[in-house]
């Protein structure tokens, strides 16, 4: 380059090389920097998503004991035990009850309806009446339908049962009246047809062709639903009587049953079912590789019915079907316009598959929507008495009756010298007994959870992966972050955890810290703008001090709260000295420590933010004031503090955002990790949300790393929340003086 | 009302009213206000007092030499070794990683924003860094936790822990970003702008004017940041207490985990502890040991600013 110099600076072309070198570098460096910023933003996006996934997703939960089975039990003794009501197991006895009580009402299959239609009358619930095309098109809401459920792979290694299957099809509608169910559309019949040559490998171009038993031979075996079985069976003679060699074999085990033979024991060939098989079911086929096949064969309906002298009774909502059958008196209690009639109940006996099949259908209730009264008898049901009498004297059911403790044990206990909380607490609501029941009797366990990507993006694996691993599980997706969760406190199980201690606790802390730092940091702040004179040497040392202060790692903070506020003054943060003696407050590590710690902690930020905002203020206002003849605390609090306020107030809720996310001090004051009773007061034992969530993070379970995001996503809702308001304040002050 | 006061020019209108009078109340509101100030200083006080008290207690226990604990390399209560060097080491460790990534990022950030961006680019991008700062530490602690260490894992192999001072640093690094980003940003905000026209006026580029004029104008601003970030880096306690692992390490290798000294007194002081052991005394004196480091550290940054500051006019 230096060639081309006359003076030592580059001409010519070392001149434009230099230039667009120069230029170059300015470029990349540009891009530098500005990817240092994308970066940034990057890792913020990372950060939340991360959070975020982790909040959501599928889980792979198993109950000891379903919800709606206790529902069903409940309803259906509900049901059964309500006045003027006869069950039975003999439909015909129910038929000859209805017929011969003018006041009867009851149920039962349709079948048994149309053998009796003369000395009945049928009710139409929602407005319909049940045939063959309200109860294939799902108006009619009373209805289920009847399948078998087979597999390709089954039907390539036996040939029969796809014959036996399509041979079914193509007569069960010549038969199926005459069971007492109904028919499905032959249109929809051929399409099923369809789907089983398709698994059978035949041409489904041209027409159906009929199958002739007497071409058939091998063994057929079938199991599953009672229901399907009158059916199944009239079907298999017909198809023997026709001309097949082999032999069928049905049995009556019941739906669920005959799914898992087919899917889980591979023994058997057909299952039959009277409901849809479930997702997990599905699953649980496939990864046996018995992608099962669905043919609906018909509808069963339940009858609702009247006897022919009540006139008044037509039609039937769900919601008033639900109350004939368990509370109401007379006729008029389920419409106003109907007559004071006592209701004579007539109904299948508990263990009928159709009352199981009416209390499912008809009553929409689940388990946190039944009474106290119901959820308390399940759950006496269920745990032994023990274990009753102890959750009774940790808080009792009823403030004017026992449970599980009998009366003469419970004055005893009150009377003593310690008596436990039960005695004087408030009663167990029934959100809290549904609790209960959740983690005693219910017991959700959650065997597993995936993550929200992976939920989408291998969904499938997921679901056919559960289903080997555990068939009786059930793949529902989740959100972490539920009502459950804001409302229930922490627990041993991942499944039944909440935050709502944390978040009250939070609250109460912050508001002691409020309650202190505020006024304090404020008046520091008017202190230090205002009165303090630069002169004096002790007003510099609190100035500089203020700054150092600012500095001090947080877990400094929490080791001064812990010597001084949970030990020194013991007395009093325990609230000893106010007469609180409760046993369970933990030694001075209390709310109000915690609270006056976070105090300390944001006291110099609150100061300095104050400090500003008071210096924002016009001195010409001051002036202004004096000249009038204020004093000096007149003209702070008329003058000073209104135009001061805003600042003041954004700078103390960033500060109070940043006591709500601060965990380290109140690890080493001692906030407990496993509360689960609400927080009371300033003198009550206490965690906090940060506390929760690093609690949770640091435990190996992977379903805790799950509630710890829904629980960070609570609080950054929350921060967000504050900061906006916050920024929200300043903007407008600025706004205001521009 | 003037007009019916007598005008009396020759006569001397006593003044004394006027003086300043000792007022009860205004008093009292005075005196409330300073003692408000001087809960600060009550504070500093407290802090001082607590943690020398108990350090003091620790040291003139018999299982604890003073020497050992400033030379020896081994931190365990049980069989009365206490040496400070693990938890320190780790300390160290973990604020050098974090520096190392939150100098670079913080500072690009910083240039980016103050001599490159738009006035509107800036105004939108700025809160991002806000944002950035307003997460609770605990939030880092669980990104590291359940993002960075696997992905660590999955570009190093498992040599790397699951607990390791690696993740933890770098999350600490991230967390620091907008202080050395926010602080360094108003240092060259602060460089008036006839320096910048200047040295455009001689014929540099941004670059140039960037790197050689305003950076090296604002160095005792961006030094002050750096000085109060590894100040914050050695007190944040929640990403290592989560992500750096539990039980003191004396090692240097990144990808295993160390206990630093705020993690150690975040977990001795969240167990079960019992008043006036020596496990209960020796995080005081690991909690003074903190205070002075970081004390001495704001009170360099501080000094920086006020000493090596350029004053323009």
């Amino acid at each position: 380059m230096a060639q081309n110099t006359t003076n030592g600076f580059p001409e010519g072309d070392a001149l434009q090389s230099q230039i667009s070198g120069r230029h170059l570098r300015g470029t990349i460096w540009r891009i530098v920097f500005l990817s240092t910023l994308i970066l940034a933003i990057i890792v913020l996006i990372i950060l939340l998503v991360t959070i975020f996934v982790d909040g959501f997703g599928l889980v792979a939960v198993q109950n000891v004991v379903e919800p709606e089975s206790l529902v069903l039990d409940y309803v259906e003794t509900d049901m059964l035990t309500a006045p003027d009501t006869i069950a039975s197991e003999d439909d015909n006895e129910l038929v000859a009850g209805i017929a011969g009580d003018p006041d009867g009402t009851g149920f039962f299959g349709y079948a048994f309806y149309a053998n009796n239609s003369d000395k009945l009358r049928l009710v139409s619930i929602e407005n319909t009446i049940p045939d063959d095309t309200t109860t294939s098109d799902g108006s009619y809401p009373l209805t289920r339908p009847l399948e078998l459920i087979s597999s390709a792979s089954v039907i390539a290694a036996k040939p029969q049962v796809g014959q036996f299957i399509l041979y079914y099809l193509q007569h069960v509608n010549e038969e199926i009246e005459n069971i007492g169910y109904f028919a499905i559309p032959d249109a929809e019949i051929s399409e099923i047809e369809l789907a089983v040559m398709e698994a059978l490998g035949l041409d489904t171009s041209g027409s159906v062709p009929m199958i002739d038993p007497a071409t058939v031979s091998g063994n057929i075996t079938i199991a599953g639903s009672s229901t399907v079985f009158p059916l199944t069976e009239r079907i298999a003679e017909r198809f023997k009587a026709d001309g097949y060699g082999g032999e069928i074999n049905i049995e009556s085990i019941g739906s669920s049953a005959g799914i898992r033979a087919f899917c889980v024991d591979g023994s058997i060939d057909i299952a039959n079912a009277s409901r849809k098989i479930l997702p997990e079911e599905r699953a649980a086929c496939r990864s046996n590789d018995r992608d099962p096949i669905e043919s609906q064969v018909g509808t069963d309906a339940i009858a609702v019915v009247v006897n022919p002298a009540n006139t008044f009774a037509d039609n039937l909502s769900l919601e008033e079907l639900g109350i004939l059958f368990t509370t109401a008196a007379v006729w008029s209690d389920v419409d106003g316009s109907w007559p004071d009639n006592p209701v004579h109940r007539y109904i299948p006996g508990a263990d009928s598959g159709t009352l199981d099949f009416f209390a499912s259908t008809a009553f929409d209730l689940r388990l946190q929507d039944l009474p106290k009264d119901a959820l308390v008898a399940i759950l006496g049901a269920g745990i032994t008495e023990n274990v009753g009498r102890r959750l009774e004297r940790e808080q009792r059911f009823y403030n004017n009756a026992v449970v599980f403790n009998s009366a003469e044990e419970w004055v005893a206990v009150c009377s003593s010298d310690e008596p436990p909380a039960g005695c004087t607490s408030e009663e167990r609501s029934q959100n809290n007994v549904y609790l209960l029941v959740q983690e005693r009797i219910v017991q959700p366990k959650i065997l597993q959870a995936w993550p929200l990507t992976e939920s989408i993006f291998n969904r499938q694996t997921i679901i056919d992966e559960v289903g080997a691993t555990y068939p009786d599980a059930r793949v529902e997706f989740r959100s972490w972050l539920n009502r459950h969760f804001l409302n229930s406190p922490t627990s041993s199980q991942p499944e039944l955890a909440g935050f709502r201690t944390a978040i009250l606790g939070s609250i109460f802390v912050i508001i002691i810290c409020i309650l202190f730092a505020l006024p304090v940091g404020v008046g520091a702040a008017i202190y230090l703008e205002e009165y303090a004179s630069q002169d004096k040497w002790y007003n510099r040392i609190i100035q500089t001090n203020i700054y150092n202060l600012a500095g001090v790692p947080s877990i400094i903070y929490g080791m001064l709260g812990l010597a001084i506020f949970v030990r020194a003054l013991e007395p009093i943060t325990s609230g000893a000295l106010f007469g609180f003696s409760d046993a369970a407050t933990a030694n001075g590590r209390t709310i109000l420590s915690a609270g006056l710690t976070l105090g300390l902690l944001i006291l110099p930020i609150i100061i300095i933010n104050g400090q500003e905002a008071i210096r924002a203020v016009p001195n010409s206002l001051r002036q202004a004031s004096y000249g009038l003849g204020a004093t000096k605390w007149d003209t702070v609090r008329s003058h000073v503090l209104p135009g001061a306020i805003p600042g003041i107030l954004t700078g103390s809720i960033l500060a109070f955002s940043r006591a709500i996310g601060e965990t380290a001090p109140l690890i080493v004051v001692g906030a407990s990790t496993f509360v689960t009773v609400d927080p009371t007061g300033p003198f009550s034992k206490f965690t906090v949300m940060p506390i929760l969530i690093y609690n949770w993070t640091s435990r190996p379970q992977k379903e805790y790393q799950y509630l710890a995001a829904a629980g960070i996503i609570i609080l950054l809702v929350l921060l967000i929340i504050m900061n906006s308001l916050a920024i929200y304040l300043r903007n407008r002050t600025q706004g205001k003086r521009a | 009302m003037a007009s019916e006061a007598p005008l009396a020019p020759t006569t001397r209108v006593d003044t004394s009213a006027l003086d300043k009078k000792p007022r009860a109340r205004e008093t009292i509101i005075q005196a409330l206000l300073f003692i408000a100030g001087a809960i600060s200083i009550l504070t500093t006080v407290g802090i001082v007092y607590v943690l020398v008290s108990q350090a003091w207690l620790f040291f003139s226990d018999q299982q604890v030499n003073i020497v050992e604990f400033f030379t020896g390399t081994t931190w365990q209560p049980r069989i009365g070794r206490f040496g400070v060097w693990p938890l320190l080491s780790a300390t160290l460790m973990i604020t050098t990683i974090a520096m190392f990534v939150a100098l670079p990022a913080g500072l690009g950030t910083a240039i980016y924003l103050s001599e490159y961006a738009a006035p509107r680019t800036r105004a939108r991008l700025k809160p991002i860094l806000e944002i950035l700062a307003g997460i609770p530490t605990v939030v880092y602690g669980f990104f590291a936790l359940t993002f960075m260490t696997p992905l660590l894992q999955s570009i190093f192999g498992p040599q790397v822990q699951v607990f390791n001072t690696l993740s933890a640093g770098i999350v600490v690094g991230i967390l620091i970003i907008p202080m050395v980003g926010s602080m360094s940003e108003d240092a060259l905000q602060a460089v008036p702008d006839s320096l910048r026209q200047a040295a455009y006026g001689i014929g540099a580029t941004k670059l140039e004017t960037s790197l050689r004029i305003v950076v090296p104008a604002a160095i005792s601003g961006i030094a002050a940041a750096v000085v109060v970030a590894i100040s914050r880096a050695i007190g944040e306690t929640m990403v290592v207490t989560i992500a750096a692992g539990s039980g003191p390490n004396f090692t240097l290798n990144p990808f295993e985990a160390a206990e630093t000294l705020t993690g150690h007194i975040a977990r001795i002081s969240g167990g079960d502890l019992s008043y006036d052991s020596v496990d209960y005394n020796s995080i005081f004196a690991l909690g003074l040991l903190l205070f002075v480091i970081t004390l001495i550290l704001n009170m360099i940054s501080r000094r920086i600013v006020a000493r090596f500051r350029e004053v323009y006019e």
